[in-house]
């Protein structure tokens, strides 16, 4: 594009007024609170009014600074101070107590308070960084790099980093330089499927026209992950950053962010985010005064997983139920309104700017060679430091659980990962050491997708498990096409019975041989998916299942109606019970010899007397399959 | 349903001020539903029929969408809304338990609504805070690991009672709120 | 549409315009392929019925006809063990969701499922599967036909028809899931709907679902 000089020119310009503006942040001390959904949730909220009241109080000069996710999310409400002369600390379980403390120590006094830090963030003499943890050891942050650092509704922080610097520069050249790194870079879709970038922004080049849309797929519908709402929530610029750098690639002038409603942080912050775009001449027309037109708009989804299919979503745009519709066009010649369109996700296009910035060969130098780059994942499930990380690719996946996520917690074993969501399966031991790519995942039956990462232990039953991730797909279906509106209910009807303990021989055969007509047979990959959940579970883990079937046991102690709770005489004392007060049907009663006893009629399996037992006795205990009462009362009372 | 008097000019009101900020267009229709439900909590039949009307397209398809899309309610909510968390990690410990004892106490079903129109149940997809699982989102306030007894104490303290429990005598708590 | 090519069905060549769908290039030369949803007046087919597998020379995985276009030298089988095994299962898990009781049927001379349950052999009964519940409320509302949602296929003939044809829009698609359904606004019963009773979504109907009250089988 013509004007090169004054491209960059305008863009050290916004450069240097943001420096500006954020240098103080450099050189007063700064209190960054984590303030993604994940941290309101735990309570940030009052813990950065704290801050902010505690630092008046006593007169301190000092900023307050909202941040997005830093990934440890276990340790929620978690903040970060910087203050000149110390190394950057983050503080994790804040509460105001702590909050007091902190600022009246180290604010105003010098003491950092070590003992309540979790990690420095700049390598000091004094305090353990990252990189001293097994988890430093692996992250690698490309995606996340900005987020819980940086105020997402402030642009200039985003700029201060060199932000909009990518854009800058592409805009400098032409529009066939960026297309080609982006192919040269061999990025692969981060939306599940690790189709290559380039090659569909190279469709759509192809494709013609003059009328061409971007849209970003956040429409997120995996039921145990978040990365991609806390990327919107942490570091929206970024991925706006990289949905310009593809308009300017393939000619769109014209781009949406499809959000699910459910995320409203995430529609705030990356609406504010536009509106400061805008104003600073970054978004809509003559974009850093060049000729290059591109405004982007948000798109409110409403909830239906389906919809992240990319035709579905297209539809659903247009004002349609969000149907997948059959394939020829691919999108990139007919999507949305019948025009070119480029459909990515989230993280693929936050991956943009970094790949523009550093170079193809820096960005290949990370992960393995036909999955460059990092892998980002929401870890959650039983493991010991849940939260969104981010890996290189080819990383194993016992390195991401046991060295990242610190392993299962509470001497529990492990049993599974269940990876890739509702499309996806659950791997066993045996399986941890694949690492983690496209291609091995979807080796070994289960996918990347767009980025859970669940772990179980030996308390979680696989066959509910494989009949919760059933249960989903079955509701989520749009009910278009026979094999998977009918073929799903089917394989859930059957996993229902065997986890209610009407299981028998045959389901298994029937359930297989569903399980490999639905995914042969389905219309869209939601149908084509659906059954790995099944698949996988039936292949690592076929004992559980005829655990249920032959002998009406859940050896998880889990599928409610294959278990029994009962209160070990031997261990339950007279002198205690909090378990009668906890039950919240009256089922557990006193005996005349002053121990207690649940009533089975009564009793609703909620687990509550469990969990409330003091761990002195731990009196409650579950038995399966339920006909053990019956011998266990004989020998007890 | 028949509506009450003021509630269709509610209505009327509604619909014309949301198709204000949108082109009459099919493409406007999802927008529109999300606006006009925001407005009134819920999708009234009569809301339905006139923006079919203002983008001519056939009412059904309308209803359709509506029926389609887990976000949009044909009911009025409760007073309180009580989303039980359904994500993976908040199943694997127990979600459905804290979903049982709310329809248990609240003596209804999954999306449904009390005949006093204080609470209405629904399950949601993880809400990002799989680390306090299970959750559950109380009018849009975040309730971390959420036993059978902390839905009793939510329950409460929106007033609501809770039958007694048995530790005293064995007949009492029988009698519901 | 207009450049012809020669595409093999079965092992017969046979001359078809080239992007013209498989689907009808083999009924047209009266080579029976398992179809519902499929309607030839209709730009963008549906595929939803996943009914009209075939094989295609050179890909491993069986693939619709109603969406697979035809170009030069493509060559085709209408059977092979996958698509017996694929239109096998859908077959089942479509019946597994219609009431059956062919005897009583208005369509039983004319009804789709039974012409391919005679072509590939199948059988009009549930062999794996247990019956799902049934939509058991029949309108009859309508002066001259009636709607029996127990038989709904699903195939959305009368949909489209209703709507882009007759431009009517009384029928419409509602719900989703398993719980998707051919339903009119507010599931009101037909003749509380604009329907006009034109009588064209009857015709288009596939099986007994949707039947005149006059014109049956058996008059
Ligand atoms: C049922 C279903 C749900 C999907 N959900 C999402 C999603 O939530 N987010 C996403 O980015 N991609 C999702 N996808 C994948 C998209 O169809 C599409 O492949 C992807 O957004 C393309 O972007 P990418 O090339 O950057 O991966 C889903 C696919 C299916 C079949
Ligand atoms: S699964 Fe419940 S918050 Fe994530
Ligand atoms: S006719 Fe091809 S899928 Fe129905």
């Amino acid at each position: 594009m013509t004007g090169g000089k004054s491209v960059q020119e305008r863009y050290r310009r916004l450069k240097e007024s943001a420096l500006l503006r954020e240098e103080d942040l450099y050189r007063r001390p700064v209190v960054r609170v984590g303030m993604a959904t994940c941290g309101i949730a735990a309570g940030a909220a009052p813990v950065k009014e704290a801050f902010t009241r505690f630092i008046e109080e006593k007169g301190i000069d000092a900023r307050v600074v909202e941040v997005g996710c830093m990934g440890h999310c276990y340790a929620e409400p978690l903040a970060i101070i910087s203050k000149p002369g110390f190394p950057a600390l983050c503080y994790g379980y804040l509460d105001e107590d702590l909050v007091e403390r902190l600022v009246e120590d180290f604010l105003l006094n010098d003491d950092p308070c070590y003992e309540f830090a979790l990690v420095a963030l700049e390598t000091n003499d004094v305090f353990p960084t990252f990189s001293d943890f097994p988890r430093g050891v692996h992250e690698q942050k490309i995606v996340l790099e900005h987020c819980g650092f940086i105020d997402p509704g402030d642009i200039d922080q985003y700029i201060a980093t060199g932000g909009y610097g990518a854009l800058a520069g592409a805009l400098a050249g032409e529009p066939a330089a960026v297309l080609e790194r982006v192919k040269e870079s061999h990025l692969r879709g981060r939306g599940g499927a690790g189709f290559p970038a380039g090659l569909k922004w190279e469709a759509a080049v192809r494709a013609g026209g003059s009328e061409k849309y971007v849209i970003c797929n956040a429409d997120e519908g995996d039921p145990g992950a978040f990365m991609d709402r806390s990327i919107l929530e942490s570091c929206p610029h970024q991925v706006i950053e990289g949905m310009l750098l593809c308009a300017y690639a393939v000619g769109a002038a014209q781009g949406y962010l499809y959000i699910r409603a459910e995320y409203p942080l995430a529609v705030k912050r990356v609406q504010l985010a536009l509106e400061q775009a805008r104003e600073k001449g970054l978004l809509g027309t003559a974009i850093l005064g060049t000729p290059f037109n591109c405004d982007l708009e948000i798109f409110m989804g409403s909830g239906a997983f389906v919809c992240g299919e990319s035709s579905a979503l297209v539809r659903s745009m247009e004002g349609l139920m969000g149907i997948p519709a059959t394939r020829p066009p691919r999108l990139a010649e007919s999507g949305f309104r019948g025009r070119p369109t480029v459909l990515n996700n989230v993280k693929t296009f936050a991956y943009i700017p970094p790949i523009i910035n550093r170079g193809v060969d820096w960005f290949r130098s990370i992960g393995t060679a036909e999955n460059p780059g990092t892998a980002v994942f929401s870890l959650v499930g039983k493991v010991s430091h849940t939260g969104l990380v981010e890996v290189p690719m080819g990383t194993t996946l016992r390195e991401l659980i046991e060295d990242v996520g610190e392993g299962v917690p509470n001497d529990k074993a492990f049993k599974a990962a269940q990876i890739g969501g509702p499309s996806g399966g659950c791997l066993p031991e045996a399986s941890l050491d694949i690492p983690i790519d496209f291609d091995s995942l979807q080796e070994a039956g289960a996918i990347m997708g767009s980025g859970g990462l669940v772990v179980l232990d030996e308390d979680d039953c696989m066959v509910a498990i494989a009949r919760y991730f059933l249960e989903f797909t079955q509701q989520e279906s749009c009910g278009k096409c026979t094999f998977c509106r009918l073929g799903t209910k089917h394989m859930l009807d059957i996993l229902t019975a065997i986890t209610e303990g009407r299981g028998e021989p045959e389901h298994l055969e029937i359930l297989a041989q569903l399980a490999g007509d639905v995914k042969e047979g389905s219309l869209c990959n939601l149908g084509k998916t659906a059954p790995n959940p099944i698949l996988t579970t039936l292949r690592y883990f076929r004992e559980e299942y005829e655990a249920h079937i032959k002998e009406k046991r859940c050896p998880a102690l889990m599928c409610k109606d294959l278990i029994v709770y009962y209160i070990e005489p031997s261990l339950c004392s007279k002198l205690c019970s909090v378990c009668v007060g906890s039950c919240p049907t009256e089922a557990i009663y006193t005996r005349t010899d002053g121990l207690k006893a649940i009533d089975q009629d009564k009793c609703t399996k909620c687990d509550n007397c469990l969990k409330t037992c003091p761990p002195d006795y731990n009196a409650v205990i579950k038995l399966s399959p339920p006909e053990l009462l019956a011998e266990k009362e004989g020998k007890g009372s | 349903m028949s509506l009450i008097e003021g509630e269709e000019e509610l209505i009327r009101n509604g619909v014309a001020e949301a198709l204000l900020d949108h082109d009459r267009a099919r493409e406007s229709l999802i927008p529109l539903l999300l606006k006009v439900q925001g407005k009134l909590g819920y999708l009234p039949a009569l809301a339905m029929e006139l923006i079919a009307e203002a983008l001519q397209i056939p009412a059904v398809d309308v209803y359709g969408l509506a029926t389609f899309y887990n976000r949009f309610r044909l009911n009025p909510p409760g007073k309180h809304q009580i989303q039980v968390c359904m994500g993976t990690a908040c199943y694997m410990v127990g979600g459905d338990i804290a979903l049982d004892c709310f329809e248990r106490r609240l003596e209804i079903g999954e999306d449904e609504t009390t005949p006093d129109r204080e609470f209405s149940l629904e399950r949601v997809a993880c809400v990002g805070c799989c680390t306090m699982a299970p959750v559950v989102v109380v009018d849009e306030l975040v309730e971390g690991h959420v036993t059978p007894t902390r839905v009793d104490g939510i329950l409460l303290s929106f007033g609501r009672e809770i039958p007694k429990s048995a530790e005293k005598t064995e007949q009492e708590g029988e009698n519901s709120p | 549409m207009s450049k012809k090519v020669t595409i093999t069905i079965d092992g017969r060549e046979i001359e078809a315009h080239e992007g013209e769908k498989v689907l009808w290039v083999a009924l047209d030369n009266s080579i029976f392929i398992p179809n519902l949803c499929a309607l030839k007046e209709k730009e963008h087919p549906s595929g939803s019925c996943r009914l009209c597998y075939v094989q295609v020379e050179g890909r491993p995985e069986p693939v619709t006809a109603c969406t697979l276009a035809a170009k030069e030298g493509l060559s085709v089988q209408t059977r092979s063990p996958q698509v017996d095994r694929l239109v096998k299962s859908a077959f089942e898990l479509l019946l597994s969701n219609h009431r059956l009781g062919c005897g009583r049927c208005p369509r039983r001379k004319s009804c789709a499922l039974l012409k391919i349950a005679r072509e590939r052999g199948l059988k009009m009964r549930l062999s794996r599967l247990s019956a799902l519940e049934l939509d058991v409320e029949i309108d009859e509302s309508p002066e001259t036909f009636a709607f029996d949602r127990s038989r709904c296929l699903l195939c959305g003939r009368c949909v489209w028809i209703c709507q882009e044809v007759a431009r009517v829009g009384a029928l419409g698609f509602t719900n989703r899931g398993i719980t998707r359904r051919v339903g009119t606004f507010r599931e009101v019963s037909l003749a509380q709907s604009p329907c006009t009773e034109c009588g064209l979504c009857v015709e288009a109907c596939p099986s007994g679902a949707l039947y005149f009250k006059e014109k049956s089988d058996d008059k």
